[in-house]
């Protein structure tokens, strides 16, 4: 069951937004739907139903956030283009994407800042509200200065481990640890989330593989492809086989094999592969759900992750889902060279699939029930390394969604510099926000209580404010 | 199944390296390692002649087709106004090609579990000629699987397809004017994932755990930062590259040399600034070359390298867990293969190969033995075992990639420089997770890809992939006899690990079928792909053990 926004609009009141919004080119109809959506908010409301959802998007590989939120005003652009030379925006190409914060903020610097070139949709929805900005978040134990940093009390002053390494800070960023970490703060939530949700198993869920994320002590990640469930076929279409050997495969895949633990473990999945797959394709196939996400069919792997996250979230009734944590990605962020390509074409995925799963959450009527965020490896450096960008720490990030605070920006700014005191060298971000702050303030908005905060974020209680404020 | 042959003469116990009684199952079980694939032929071999001398055998056997002999038969190098240079599907094809038809069998297998060791993947390398950058990477890795560890990490160094996916390539020295400094990309991997790794290891593989009971970190940024100073000043050699005008684009078309040649280097854009890492000194103004050797050298030297390579190559091909002490035999034949040469592979194969942890009959009580068979692997062992034809020769295979329409693996296409599994990966919620042990495969094995995984096989065991077709020649005759069908399937993909159970349940289904020994081949065909199918699917196949 969905609430499809039916309010509705005159063609001279389109053509007057049309207008308005001309400058914002691709983004042009995103824009115009945010402010049908405003209008119909009222007639839209979802009521009073019990869902909540988070939705991890992780950028593989280390986003370049310096090339992702883009310092514009001129002394800052000066410092921006000083030190990144050749993989630099140019000024003029950022104008269409300088965000317009809902209220004035002092930021380091009077810094300003656009969005790249690749994410005018991105605006709009910083612009519209429903965007909130975390400014240089990452990894921390506890609050760390640069002197701190570069001493070597390593006992009052812990780091991360195996900073700047991929894989470790991508385990860290989703489960507190470095590789070998097997339970994620998103499994945790969704630990908590089991018993209300009509199927536990539902409660966590990867559209992009394995990720430790949403792993709980007691959650399951289950697996969906961006085409739903994948059935088993020759044992409902055996073809060339059989009935019998449809169902000798059945039985030999799924029988219990408690001789031998990797043995047993197929079994196990097997078993839940086929058990789920009629549940959830029987429940996706009730789902209507216009917004397109196929701008160009097939050529955003992201788009399909998301698109299937919208329609099972779609199917939340059917399913008897209330509380859900989902993880996507995209691969490729690790822009050692030709970042000024590839980093582009990646921006414009992201552009393209956060916002037609935002404008999906408001056509199913959930938009102020579905937060997504963005994580990453690591930030970059600052510094050009030729035609890219090396590993950091500090990043900026992205929270989208109705219940979001949006249109301002969260945390500390950083200097553009590569000599200050937020850096610890080449530009690389020493965070001034923690990750588990970030994770807190959803925990918060999720309804994870405070008391099981510190169990599952250990480090919370180093930090000074467990909730960032950009959730309502 | 007996371990021991009660027709042979009786043997003391089986010593790696003696010609001993060795079963057929046991023979294919060390084949299924070895290689893909176990045919009457090679068990014969092995049997007759041992482990050991099997293994010489195969060092010293010729070489097959090379990737890049293979695309110009193919015609891949031809300059087309469609710009087929710059398609990558060609290396996908040669990937297939060579791990599915060249008699290079174990060399080939090697050189996959190298592949997954010194990682780069087609999915990243663009522009002129993805196919001969990947066939040259992959000559890399065969011609060092038999070599020595020093040689093969120079060759992965300057090769010209880790120089693009690792940026050596056009890695430039410092610019104090705009603060630009050499990428670190290199110089980090090299580390973490092609020698040392992050913690220092006891030889035996176990981490090294410092006074405060942590383990103890191999390096840090300062050594990265400075280490990438070595890897300044290369790029592609275009020496020997040919530039051709051609009428449908307005730049030259450059031949494929450039793919194959090591990068080259330029003293202008080296950085000449000291070196200080993990140690080491290279004073400033050591000569590019110079720098490399001595610091490939050092890395080389680290005695981290032994059980790191070592576990990860018993992981590939053996066991998922192997004992501290297998890692430390294995470390220690990487250490001096005996005639006190370091990094001999030879000497590494054979140890972790014919050990006698890797040679013992598997214990049933043993609840963690073994490893998931990936699926490329199940698939080219498949494929060698009953028979591939392909009328063309062009082995036209895609990336099998996806886990929803593919294997969920495919050649030389993992995501990322972190192959498509970690060694240390644990699957969560599990008994392997309760008792603290390791499945790396598990990591894309999920609700997704074990029935994509199933889906695939089903078309592919009876249809084939493209113009790859199962031809079922040693099948065909004995179709009718299901037992003998099974038994043969059992001990040529399985080396016998299916239970006397799973076998009887597979002949009865199968004899649902009602197959005479004078039905028409495309009936048969459906019986052999049907076994296939049931035999494949079940986790008493799927982990080796």
């Amino acid at each position: 069951m969905s609430a499809i926004i039916t309010t509705p609009i005159t063609r001279r009141l389109m053509l007057k937004r049309a207008a308005q919004l001309g400058a914002l080119g691709a983004a042009a109809p995103l824009a115009m739907n945010l402010a049908a959506m405003g209008e119909a908010a009222a007639a839209a409301t979802s009521g009073e139903e019990d869902y909540k959802a988070l939705v991890c998007i992780f950028l593989l590989g280390g986003n370049d956030h310096a090339n992702t939120l883009v310092p514009y005003d001129v002394a800052n652009y000066g410092r921006y283009l000083n030190i990144r030379g050749a993989i630099s925006y140019r000024h003029d190409d950022l104008t269409p994407t300088l965000l317009a914060p809902r209220a004035p903020q002092a930021l380091t610097d009077h810094l300003q800042y656009a969005f790249a070139p690749q994410l005018p949709r991105f605006k709009v929805l910083f612009d519209g509200g429903k965007m909130a900005v975390q400014l240089n978040v990452g990894p921390l134990v506890t609050p760390v200065t640069r002197a701190q940093y570069d001493g070597n009390n390593r006992a009052l002053y812990p780091l991360p481990p195996k900073l700047f390494s991929h894989n470790d800070q991508t385990s860290v960023w989703q489960a507190d640890g470095s590789e070998g970490a097997t339970i994620g703060w998103g499994g945790r939530f969704g630990d908590l989330a089991l018993s209300g949700n009509g199927h536990a198993l539902l409660t966590c869920i990867s559209a992009a593989g394995n990720a430790v994320f949403v792993s709980g002590e007691n959650a399951l990640q289950y697996q969906i492809s961006p085409s739903g469930a994948i059935p088993v076929n020759p044992i409902r279409r055996p073809l060339y086989a059989s009935d019998a050997i449809g169902e000798a495969l059945h039985q030999l895949i799924t029988q219990p094999r408690p001789h031998h633990h990797f043995e047993n473990e197929l079994s196990i999945v097997a078993r839940r592969s086929i058990e789920m797959e009629g549940v959830v394709n029987g429940a996706l196939r009730g789902v209507t759900m216009n917004t397109s996400f196929d701008l160009v069919p097939g050529a955003n792997e992201l788009a399909d992750q998301m698109k299937i996250v919208a329609r099972l979230i779609g199917a939340r009734r059917a399913l008897g889902s209330r509380r859900q944590i989902f993880f996507v990605s995209l691969g490729g962020f690790d822009t050692h060279s030709a970042l000024a390509l590839k980093h582009a074409e990646l921006l414009t995925k992201v552009d393209e699939a956060v916002a037609a799963f935002y404008m999906a959450t408001v056509e199913l009527g959930v938009a102020d029930k579905v937060t997504a965020f963005t994580a990453s490896d690591f930030g970059r450096t600052l510094v050009n390394n030729g035609d890219g960008s090396d590993h950091g720490w500090g990043s900026h990030h992205f929270v989208i969604g109705g219940a979001v605070r949006g249109g301002r920006f969260y945390g500390t700014a950083p200097h553009i510099s590569i000599d200050s005191d937020d850096q610890v060298g080449q530009g690389r971000l020493l965070p001034s926000t923690a990750t588990d702050q970030y994770a807190a303030t959803l925990a918060h908005w999720f309804g994870v209580p405070d008391s099981a905060l510190r169990t599952i974020l250990p480090n919370i209680g180093n930090f000074n404010g467990a909730n960032l404020g950009f959730l309502t | 199944m007996s371990e021991a042959d009660p027709a042979r003469a009786p043997a003391p116990a089986p010593a790696a390296g003696a010609v001993s009684a060795i079963s057929e199952a046991a023979a294919a079980r060390f084949l299924l390692r070895a290689q893909f694939s176990a045919l009457d032929e090679d068990i014969r071999a092995v049997r007759d002649q041992g482990y050991r001398a099997w293994l010489d055998s195969q060092f010293a056997s010729p070489r097959g087709q090379s990737g890049v002999d293979w695309l110009d038969s193919q015609g891949h190098n031809a300059v087309t106004a469609e710009g087929r240079y710059f398609w990558p599907q060609g290396g996908d094809f040669m990937a297939w090609n060579q791990l599915l038809a060249q008699p290079d069998q174990m060399r080939q297998r090697m050189a996959f579990a190298l592949s997954q060791y010194f990682v780069i993947s087609l999915n990243a390398i663009d522009g002129y000629w993805p196919p001969y950058i990947m066939a040259g990477w992959w000559g890399v890795l065969l011609d060092g699987a038999f070599g020595n560890f020093r040689t093969l990490l120079e060759r992965v160094t300057l090769n010209a397809g880790m120089g693009m996916y690792l940026n050596t390539k056009g890695n430039l020295k410092e610019n104090p004017a705009t603060g630009r400094l050499p990428d670190e990309n290199y110089a980090r991997e090299v580390m973490q994932l092609f020698t040392i790794g992050l913690h220092r290891l006891e030889p035996d593989g176990t981490v090294a755990r410092g006074a405060d009971g942590r383990p103890i970190e191999t390096y840090g940024q300062a050594d990265v930062t400075n280490l990438a100073r070595v890897f300044t000043g290369y790029d592609h050699d275009m020496s020997r590259v040919s530039h051709r005008n051609v009428a449908w684009q307005n730049f030259p078309v450059v031949s494929r040399e450039f793919c194959l040649d090591p990068m080259r280097f330029d003293p202008d854009k080296h950085c000449n600034l000291a070196v200080s890492f993990l140690g080491c000194d290279i004073p400033a103004g050591t000569p590019g070359p110079d720098a490399l050797r001595i610091a490939l050298d050092h890395l080389f030297a680290h005695p981290n390298v032994g059980p790191f390579f070592g576990r990860q190559m018993i992981q590939r091909l053996v066991t998922s867990n192997p004992s501290p002490a297998y890692v430390r035999r294995v470390a220690a034949a990487f250490d001096d293969n005996g005639a006190g040469v370091r990094g001999d592979l030879k000497s590494v194969w054979r140890a972790v190969l014919t050990d006698a942890e890797a040679l013992a009959p598997t214990d049933p009580a043993d609840k963690l033995s073994g490893k998931l068979r990936e699926p490329v692997v199940r698939f080219v062992s498949w494929a060698r075992s009953v028979g591939i034809h392909s009328e063309s020769g062009a082995f036209e295979m895609y990336d099998l990639s996806r886990s929803d329409t593919g294997l969920g693996q495919s050649p030389l296409r993992s995501p990322s420089v972190f192959n498509f599994y970690r060694p240390g990966y644990t699957p969560p919620h599990t008994a392997i997770a309760a008792a603290g042990r390791q499945a790396p495969e598990f990591q894309i094995h999920n609700e997704t890809s074990a029935a994509g995984y199933i889906n695939l096989l089903q078309w592919a065991i009876r249809w084939g992939v493209g113009d790859v077709k199962p031809t079922y020649a040693a099948l065909l005759p004995i179709a009718h006899d299901l037992p003998a069908v099974v038994a043969w399937l059992n001990l040529h993909l399985a080396a016998g690990q299916l239970s006397p159970e799973t076998c009887r349940t597979i002949e009865t289904a199968l004899a649902s079928k009602g197959l005479t020994a004078d039905a028409p081949d495309p009936h048969k065909l459906d019986l052999l792909a049907s076994a296939c199918l049931l035999v494949m699917s079940t986790p008493e196949y799927l982990v080796q053990k």
